[in-house]
């Protein structure tokens, strides 16, 4: 049976094909102005790499900000259960799954039986999550991508205010005024994100196994910033990027079986 | 002639010209969200209960009861408004006045009170100094005088900027209920508030004239009691239909309310023997609890909860402006006039779960209340609905918590804002919870 998970997230959409439970392809695109066209071509990008059509697709669940938009979508999933769903599936023992997206950072708790039992949003703020180190790496003049690696080389850390992304754009541009070096400041901005995203989960508790997606999760500079704050191992799925749209796919295989009950 | 003017303590200058566009603007978005919320509760429900038809046309604060109560000030009645359910609506009734709750559930009027205190001061309390403000509140510009308890700080401080527009009465609540002295305090400001009443009034509150008020009480009390216990088994009415009654009551006649909520637990009762559920027996069951929820905008939550996919059902709440208001009757041994007071007093003071309240136990009446609501209720999940700002109900989060982790109740923490623009946000949220409560069955 083939399912499709689509994540529609703020900045990018991500499709995920599975074919009786094993993923087989990928795709993703930029959200744009239109989510729905974006959602399309991930979706045709997933069905390309797998040498599919859309009908063949069993059932098809979205998730994400933007869900409502998903074209031909068979029903939607809230963010939370399918983050809580690709957690486990990637890391059995999942308690504490931690999901940090361009600008939202979600955390969720699952009980001995995989079961979501509580969760925690950000508040109405992008500080704690992806847009924070993007407004960061403009003020530094690094690109996106350098920013972990750059973090990684600072001798000591020195603080910044991560409440707000308009007054932590400030704080780094008096650190570039005082000639802090580059990789400390870059290391500044991690550590602020990671302090937030740190009281957020403590919120429902640090449960190991703790998991780490969304599109934040590919950088080594919050990763090692996180480790520091919770002082727990973190693992991290491959492509931790889908794990939305893969959580969503696992969903649909589920609601395709009810369905043919 | 000298042209002197009252100096104001707080009240800025507002041209009447913008006072009056403001309000003409508000009212109509107003009347057209009563009129979105009604339609949405009947589409929830097809077959609605007949006597919410009542209840409905109450609803509409620009309407019928406005007119009514008009014409009884016309007479020469006297209206008496409040902003907390201390206010004890049996000596307001007993004076021959009419008791009307006030506080604003209007969105809009934030930003005008925004004026007068800052954005950090919770919305209720902005919104009812911005309702006033530009006179939207029928209720509101009805009242001759106004009760205020100082219970949170906001209430605390709200009836002193409200004393610019009406005669405020405060009523001084002691913060710790289980001191011998505290109910003696409390017995003292139901005291002056009766002589206040008399005085104001030109009426005095007889021995009958308590008994009979009391008496009406005790009777809504008992069909309030009779609705919620209706709604302990399977779901048999729309959370939200019953929380419009529950709240109604604080504007409606308290004779006239206790006859149509008769009449609606009559039309329940027939339904439950035919078993005729208003939603699938295994919707998730919920509890609300946290700031109070006014009509009509604070209808957002309650809103999302029973429109979500999945769909949940409001069960219960623990809220003044809900289970609240009529859940404990004034107990009379004597028909005595100190023994009605002292009734009113202990009834008031100790029956009230407010987190205005401490002790070396915490608000421990609070946590037994919700206990005991969640096991009656067959609760399966609880949303605590905070707005930002409200620091008292904030704070008692982390205790209550721990009281429902400990019987595998979950419940969630609902932070928002006298604002529409978050619904998108919440909405997730909300699902997220019921999909939860959804996934503790299913799997």
């Amino acid at each position: 049976m083939i399912t499709l998970g689509m994540d529609l997230g703020t900045q990018r959409v991500k499709a995920v094909i599975l074919k009786d439970g094993e993923e087989v392809s990928r795709g993703q695109a930029f959200s744009g102005f239109d989510a729905t066209t974006a959602t399309e071509e991930a979706v045709a990008q997933a069905l390309k790499g797998a040498g599919l059509q859309r009908s063949d697709i069993a059932y098809s669940v979205a998730t994400g900000s933007s869900m409502e938009n998903a074209p031909g979508a068979d029903s939607t999933i809230s963010m939370m259960s399918a983050d809580a769903k690709a957690g486990v599936y990637f890391f059995p023992k999942a308690h504490t799954i931690i999901d940090i997206g361009a600008e939202e950072a979600r955390a969720v708790k699952c009980d001995d039986k995989a079961v979501m039992v509580d969760f925690v949003v950000n508040e109405r703020c992008a500080a704690g999550a992806g847009a924070f180190i993007e407004a960061m790496a403009r003020a530094l003049e690094v690109k996106l991508e350098d920013m972990g690696p750059l973090s990684l080389k600072a001798e000591r850390a020195s603080p910044i205010n991560a409440s707000c992304v308009i007054f932590g754009e400030s704080d780094v541009v008096s650190l570039i005024h005082r000639q802090e070096s580059k990789p400390e400041i870059a290391r500044a901005v991690f550590d602020a994100m990671a302090d937030r995203v740190s009281s957020m989960v403590h919120r429902i508790g640090v449960n190991p196994d703790v998991v780490l997606i969304g599109g934040v999760a590919k950088d080594v500079g919050f990763i090692a910033a996180l480790k520091r704050k919770l002082g727990v191992e973190i693992l991290i799925p491959d492509f931790p990027d889908y794990a939305g749209a893969l959580g969503a796919a696992l969903i649909a295989a589920t609601r395709a079986k009810e369905r043919q009950k | 002639m000298k042209n002197e003017k009252i100096e104001k303590k707080y009240a800025p200058e507002i041209q009447p010209k913008e006072i009056e566009e403001l309000r003409n603007t508000i009212k109509t978005s107003s009347e057209k969200i009563i009129a979105e919320n009604i339609e949405r509760m009947k589409k929830a429900d097809p077959n609605r209960p007949q006597a919410m038809k009542y209840f409905d046309e109450i609803s509409n604060l620009f309407g019928q009861r406005q007119e009514e109560l008009s014409a009884e000030k016309a007479k020469g009645k006297k209206i008496v408004g409040y902003m907390c359910l201390f206010a004890p609506t049996e000596l307001i009734l007993a004076a021959d006045a009419i008791p009307v709750r006030v506080n604003s559930g209007w969105y809009d009027t934030t930003k005008i009170g925004d004026r007068v205190v800052p954005v950090e001061v919770c919305p209720v309390i902005r919104s009812t100094i911005g309702a006033q403000m530009i006179g939207l509140s029928p209720f509101l510009e009805l009242s001759d005088a106004l009760i205020s308890v100082l219970t949170c700080d906001g209430m605390t401080k709200m009836g002193e900027i409200l004393s610019d527009y009406k005669p405020i009465w405060e009523m001084n609540i002691p913060r710790v209920k289980d001191a011998a002295h505290s109910l003696r305090f409390w017995d003292d400001e139901i005291l002056n508030m009766k002589k206040q009443l008399e005085a104001f009034t030109g009426n005095k509150i007889t021995r009958k004239s308590l008994k009979a008020a009391i008496e009406q009480s005790q009777k809504a009390t008992r069909v309030f009691r009779r609705l919620q216990d209706l709604r302990k088994g399977n779901p048999i009415i729309m959370g939200r239909d019953a929380m419009l009654v529950n709240q109604s009551y604080l504007w409606d006649d308290k004779e006239r309310w206790t006859q149509k909520a008769t009449a609606l637990c009559d039309e329940l009762e027939k339904r439950a023997e035919r078993k005729d559920w208003v939603c699938p027996t295994d919707t998730p069951r919920v509890l609300v609890t946290g700031t109070p929820m006014f009509w009509p905008d604070s209808w957002k939550v309650p809103n999302l909860v029973e429109e979500a996919n999945p769909k949940g059902i409001i069960v219960a709440d623990e809220l003044c402006s809900g289970e609240r208001i009529l859940n404990d009757p004034v107990g009379v041994d004597e028909w005595t006039m100190d023994d009605m007071l002292n009734a009113i007093g202990e009834r008031y003071l100790m029956a009230s779960t407010c987190p205005c309240f401490t002790s070396s136990d915490g608000n421990e009446d609070r946590i037994n209340w919700l206990l005991n609501k969640v096991k009656e209720s067959n609760v399966q999940g609880v949303i605590y609905y905070v707005t930002r700002g409200c620091m008292l109900y904030a704070m008692e989060y982390t205790r209550i918590k721990k009281a429902l982790d400990k019987i595998n109740i979950p419940m969630y923490y609902l932070d928002t804002e006298y604002t529409r623009e978050d619904v998108g946000q919440m909405k997730t949220r909300v699902e997220a919870f019921l999909e939860m409560l959804t996934a503790r069955v299913d799997i």
